[in-house]
């Protein structure tokens, strides 16, 4: 597949790609440290047709792109952690209608307002469960400034598969730092793309929630004589709102269900120097990269370490983690915050002596923090 | 050239941003790898600003300098100075503008401390005080050799508007002529 080289930063480059992968809107509110996302779409969408509005608020700013994905378009939201707690409640929404859409998250340091400038990994368990209820999130990771645009592509992708919301997290360091970047081209990008699925019957035959126990909606978009009724409340086939026991209960397992039965076509993971290694780490995003370089280290030591780096965050590569954590004794967790992502591990590994290595004042782990630390181990 | 680490501090709204990102396309363009990262506080205008650059012939995984590895620093702001300096290698060099930093004798003792008034030679000889960012960057080309000169000013050029190109060559100029005469010192 042919590339090409970019000089950017990873915010935006994941604008430039939601642009590639076919975003005609954008909504959102300007947010340290994700800004960067809303100013380059700003200056993309228009040149191709599209639209971009900043809303008066986070909260305006996803239910606008709601509204968009409803017509049958691509688009996009980007924000930080802060404005990740205030679209909580329509992300729920989203995924409760089953509504496509793409959210960008870069994070920063929190709770509430927390660190804006500095970087942190702090959202990982909120991007889990963003909103109340039973649903099952997709989260996507990007570890390098390529993947800043590869997994934004991905997202809007499996967003139109599973006809649902997709979080793509970005931290800090990841969404400024500034270099090259191989990325396919946008040709194959736009080659890669699958429409979203549109009923073709009769408009009166149209039952938009009535699927498959394992498959999503089909929405077709509004305003082309194909109704139904959108609502957060649990609805039957035509989306009118019920309590009827048997209709809620299939309607929740599916939600769960069309995810984790079909986990194959999400799984990404990387493996690094995981050959031989007798000692794994385990980091995802910027974090990943400083456990990269901690890894040459301790290689030129004759320390025998790899890191595995989920980039599908959740669900969760568990059985992957498991096959790994089965036969590696030392295993190390090293994330911006204080083990969020080491309690899933713990969980997929089955065992309680998974070590960790935590940072939340901010600042990044460097690549001598983590060689000490395995050296410790 | 295997690796070169810099780092640029100075406060919000400086534009020391821009020398970095010059370095690193510049860098890349030569087939290298070429990073840079900054970090700032909520205070945009007038807080620290630290921007680190790295330019390598291999691929570069960590975005920032470690402690203790920089080769170069160079500082227009005192309070980014005080905070940053001890990333600096023992022996390594600083360069700072006199009539806004003031390294202490120890510094002195530790790194080769050089004094260019860059406000003041963008300000007055080159008559746009927005130009310190590209007299900053030919200082830290010309003591560090770090990039081919045609193709730091041809990045730098590229990234300006061409009605400006005319005072960024002149900054660049001068810039390395004050480095040339702190160096000869």
């Amino acid at each position: 597949m042919a590339t090409r080289e970019v000089i950017s930063t990873g915010n935006e480059l994941s604008a430039m790609a939601a642009v590639d992968a076919g975003c005609m809107f954008f909504g959102g509110y300007p947010l340290t440290p994700s800004s960067e996302v809303m100013h380059e779409i700003s200056d993309l969408l228009p040149k191709v047709g599209g639209v971009a509005i900043q809303m008066e608020d986070e909260i305006g700013g996803i239910c606008a792109v709601i509204g968009a994905a409803m017509t049958g378009v691509r688009a996009l939201t980007a924000t930080s952690g802060p404005g990740m707690s205030l679209k909580a409640e329509n992300l729920g929404l989203a995924q409760m209608a089953e509504v496509p859409l793409v959210c960008v998250n870069v994070m920063r340091g929190g709770p509430s307002t927390g660190l804006p400038t500095r970087v942190s990994q702090g959202d990982i368990l909120q991007s889990k469960n963003p909103s109340h209820g039973d649903y099952k999130s997709i989260t996507l990771c990007a570890g390098s400034l390529a993947e800043c645009y590869t997994e934004t592509v991905r997202a809007f992708n499996l967003a139109d598969r599973f006809m649902q919301p997709v979080i793509v997290l970005l931290d800090e360091t990841i969404g400024h730092m500034h270099g090259k970047a191989d990325l396919p081209t946008a040709e194959d990008v736009k080659a890669g793309i699958v429409p979203r699925k549109r009923f073709d019957g009769a408009p009166e035959d149209y039952f938009p929630y009535e699927c498959e126990p394992d498959q999503p909606a089909v929405l077709n978009p509004m305003f082309e004589g194909y109704r139904y009724h959108f609502t957060g409340l649990h609805h039957d086939r035509k989306g009118f709102p019920t309590e009827e026991i048997e209709t809620c209960r299939k309607l929740i397992q599916r939600l769960e269900d069309k995810v984790e039965l079909h986990k194959d076509e999400l799984e990404s993971y990387e493996e690094f120097m995981m050959d031989d290694a007798e000692i794994m780490i385990i980091a995802y995003g910027s974090v990943s990269l400083a456990a990269k370089e901690s890894i040459r280290h301790l290689r030129k030591e004759g320390i025998k370490a790899g890191l595995f780096r989920p980039i599908t965050i959740w669900p969760s590569p568990a059985e992957k983690i498991k096959e790994h954590t089965d036969k590696i004794e030392k295993v190390l967790v090293v994330e911006l915050n204080i083990g969020q992502y080491h309690s899933e591990i713990q969980r997929a590994a089955a065992r309680l002596d998974i070590e960790g290595l935590f940072k939340v004042n901010g600042r990044p782990i460097s690549p001598y923090e983590i060689v000490n630390k395995v050296k410790e181990l | 050239m295997s690796k070169t680490l810099m780092r640029f501090t100075g406060v919000g709204g400086q534009g020391v941003l821009l020398a970095g990102e010059i370095f690193a396309a510049a860098k890349i363009k030569t087939g290298g790898h070429g990073l840079k990262t900054a970090t700032y506080t909520s205070q945009v205008r007038g807080g620290p600003t630290v921007v680190d650059i790295q330019l390598d012939d291999e691929e570069i995984y960590y975005p920032y300098a470690n402690d203790g590895e920089i080769g170069f620093m160079l500082s227009v702001a005192d309070m980014s100075y005080k905070l940053f300096k001890d990333g600096v290698k023992l022996g390594g060099t600083i360069v700072v503008d006199p009539n806004l930093v003031h390294p202490t004798d120890e510094d002195r003792k530790k790194w080769h401390i050089h004094e260019i008034p860059i406000i003041t030679i963008a300000k007055e000889e080159v008559g746009n005080v927005i130009t310190q960012s590209v007299v900053a960057l030919a200082i830290a080309n010309t003591m560090m050799n770090a990039i081919d000169k045609t193709v730091l000013i041809d990045t730098m050029l590229s990234k300006v508007p061409a009605k400006v190109h005319d005072v960024n060559k002149k900054a660049y100029e001068l810039g390395e002529k004050y480095a040339r005469s702190v160096m000869d010192k």
